[in-house]
């Protein structure tokens, strides 16, 4: 399956990392994730995946400060990012800190796979 | 005496004005043993009710009859020892026993050597001003007692009053018309860490270096206390120099009598500094704690999404059911921690809206839609129409909209009939919601909009948090518009908001 689209997750949460790996699997990409949000630039740079998933809420590092240091490198700055969290307000800090696409918690599996997609889609356009 | 009377002719004319005088005298002989009395005049004759044959000869004692004992007779002896005048008003009696004020002039007369031959006793009946000033004496003794009293009761209830001002655990200050400070209680000076005579006569501005000098104080104090009395539960924020930060409740008086303004104010201030900071780290708990619980909830929401995608063609339909039953509860649980985060948001005054101009009518279409497939057993009517677009925060109108049929469905078992009702009055949209279900009691409907308040009839059988239309109160406020309810026991309850179509007065962003 060497065509498979390899989605990157990071999340400081252990259960939705297993839960999202799983559920990726399902949806047919290759799936990394990263639990620790202050190794999650350098994670992105060695594996390079199409996509980025980022939780808002995490420890020492949070999701939309993780997401400025990864549009401050060339060559990860083009990856499509969809950024996540339990409250409203996370779409505003997703957008303020330019992620491509917000989804809140907990997810629509419907929403998310069609966002995931839409997005893989634009990227190879 | 001698000079006065030297142009008198002779001693007839004397004995005649004696005579003919309403002034009771008396002479004694003061040679002769227990000085006699040896001349009378008519009046004294008419004074005494004696006849002139009793009284010549007898000693004047017999006058006071047993009334021996009075402190006037030691004054009268004295003067007749030194031989000097004096006067006495002395109680005597007449010869029926009739008491009666005598006002006794007592002279001496002395020969050329000196030696005191006579007195003469010059007297009048006084009895009608003696009762006059012993009324009068009587009276200011009463009246002293009634004052002794009085000062003793106004004491007492002063006392009484004091002690309730001092024992109170709230900041009382009395001011006159001026905002100059008449009184404080202990409690303010506790509190605020100043003596009385920092206080006491400073106006409330100047108070400590000007620390009370507070614009929301003087607000409310000067624009809004004089025409809105009493003013209660004005909150203000101040940050004092060695106090720190204070949160006050104000409630000030303006002292009036029968409607008139007299010139005292009354200002109770509450610290309510230590209840505001227990209420925000209640409101923090309850933002981290729904928050935290969110994670978990999401990581199980994504696996029974996962399994529904896995679930097998053949799987039984005991499976199934139990799968699904899963789902609904666990949606529930999404809602209940939806709604805590939205109040903790909402107590904390972190909501934020974006607003937008919407379809109104479009807006609550969808929404019915939305409502009608999730419970396609409920009949949801929607008549009339806004006709506009509404500047707002439309997920937020979504969600109002979403509790109040919800709710409506819900305390309806026995109808399933719920009707929307869309109109535009004058610059409001207005949509009322009408069930025909149990309905609120009157007592229960203003409650039913506070925090955590449940309607206690529906408490067991429609569980619950009582969060939900305190939300949807607080998200009309936020937009400017107003919610309330209307209900008949057993027929039904309405519940109608309004929302200004061109976004509430306090939007400058509009």
């Amino acid at each position: 399956m060497g065509m498979s689209k390899k989605v990157m997750i990071c999340d400081d949460d252990a259960g939705i990392l297993e839960m999202m790996e799983m559920l990726l699997d399902e949806f047919g990409y290759e799936v990394v994730t990263e639990q620790d949000s202050t190794r999650a630039l350098k994670t992105l740079e060695e594996q390079l995946p199409d996509l980025l998933l980022l939780d808002i809420w995490m420890p020492v590092i949070a999701g939309d400060q993780v997401l400025r240091n990864i549009k401050l490198n060339p060559e990860v700055a083009a990856i499509p990012v969809i950024m996540y969290s339990a409250s409203t307000e996370g779409a505003t800090i997703a957008a303020g800190a330019g992620a491509d696409d917000f989804i809140s918690k907990p997810f629509n599996l419907e929403e998310m796979e069609a966002k995931i997609n839409s997005l893989l889609k634009k990227e190879r356009n | 005496m001698t000079n006065n009377f030297k142009n008198i002719p002779n001693q007839l004319v004397l004995a005649t004005v004696l005579e003919a005088t309403n002034t009771g005298i008396v002479i004694t002989d003061n040679l002769l043993p227990d000085n006699p009395i040896i001349y009378c005049n008519p009046a004294f004759e008419q004074l005494s009710g004696y006849p002139r044959d009793e009284i010549i000869g007898h000693n004047c004692r017999f006058l006071q009859g047993k009334d021996r004992d009075q402190a006037e007779r030691q004054k009268i002896r004295s003067a007749i020892d030194k031989g000097e005048n004096c006067v006495v008003e002395i109680r005597n009696y007449t010869k029926e026993g009739k008491l009666f004020y005598n006002e006794l002039y007592l002279s001496p007369v002395k020969d050329e050597e000196g030696g005191i031959t006579h007195f003469v006793g010059v007297q009048n009946d006084v009895t009608s001003r003696k009762k006059v000033e012993q009324a009068l004496e009587f009276n200011r003794a009463e009246t002293e007692q009634k004052v002794m009293d009085r000062t003793r009761m106004l004491k007492e209830s002063e006392e009484y009053l004091s002690s309730i001002i001092e024992t109170i655990r709230e900041s009382l200050v009395v001011l006159d018309r001026d905002y100059v400070i008449l009184d404080v209680n202990n409690h303010f000076l506790n509190t605020f860490k100043v003596t009385i005579n920092e206080t006491k006569g400073r106006t409330l501005y100047d108070l400590g270096n000007g620390q009370w000098d507070i614009p929301e104080l003087k607000k409310m104090m000067t624009e809004i206390l004089p025409t809105n009395n009493p003013v209660l539960d004005y909150e203000v924020e101040h940050e004092f120099p060695h106090i720190g930060k204070k949160t006050m409740l104000l409630n000030a008086h303006r002292v009036e009598f029968e409607g008139q303004f007299k010139d005292r104010i009354l200002l109770a201030i509450e610290d309510i500094t230590e209840r505001k900071a227990i209420e925000q780290r209640k409101d923090d708990f309850l933002s981290i704690a729904s928050h935290e619980l969110k994670t978990p909830l999401t990581t199980i929401v994504g696996f029974m999404q996962l399994m529904s995608r896995l679930m097998p063609e053949n799987a039984s339909p005991k499976f199934v059911s139990a799968f699904d039953k899963t789902g609904t509860h666990v949606t529930r649980l999404n809602q209940l921690l939806s709604e805590l985060l939205d109040m903790s948001k909402i107590q904390t005054g972190n909501i934020e809206l974006h607003k937008d101009l919407f379809d109104f009518d479009r807006m609550v279409g969808e929404t019915v839609e939305g409502l009608l497939a999730a419970t396609p057993s409920s009949k949801i009517s929607v008549e009339g129409s806004t006709g506009t677009r509404v500047y707002g925060d439309e997920s937020h109108m979504i969600q109002v909209l979403t509790n109040l049929i919800s709710n409506a469905i819900k305390y309806s078992p026995d109808s399933d009939e719920v009707n929307v009702h869309l109109s535009q009055v004058s610059n409001f949209v207005k949509v009322s919601v009408t069930d025909r279900g149990m309905g609120i009691h009157a007592d229960e409907l203003k409650k039913i909009f506070g925090r955590f308040y449940r309607v206690r009839s529906t408490q067991k059988s429609f569980p619950g948090m009582g969060i939900g239309l305190y939300i949807c109160e607080q998200i009309v406020k936020n937009h400017g518009g107003t919610l309330w309810a209307e209900s008949k026991v057993g027929e039904g309850s309405t519940f109608s908001f309004t929302l200004p179509i061109h976004g509430g007065r306090e939007n400058g962003d509009v």
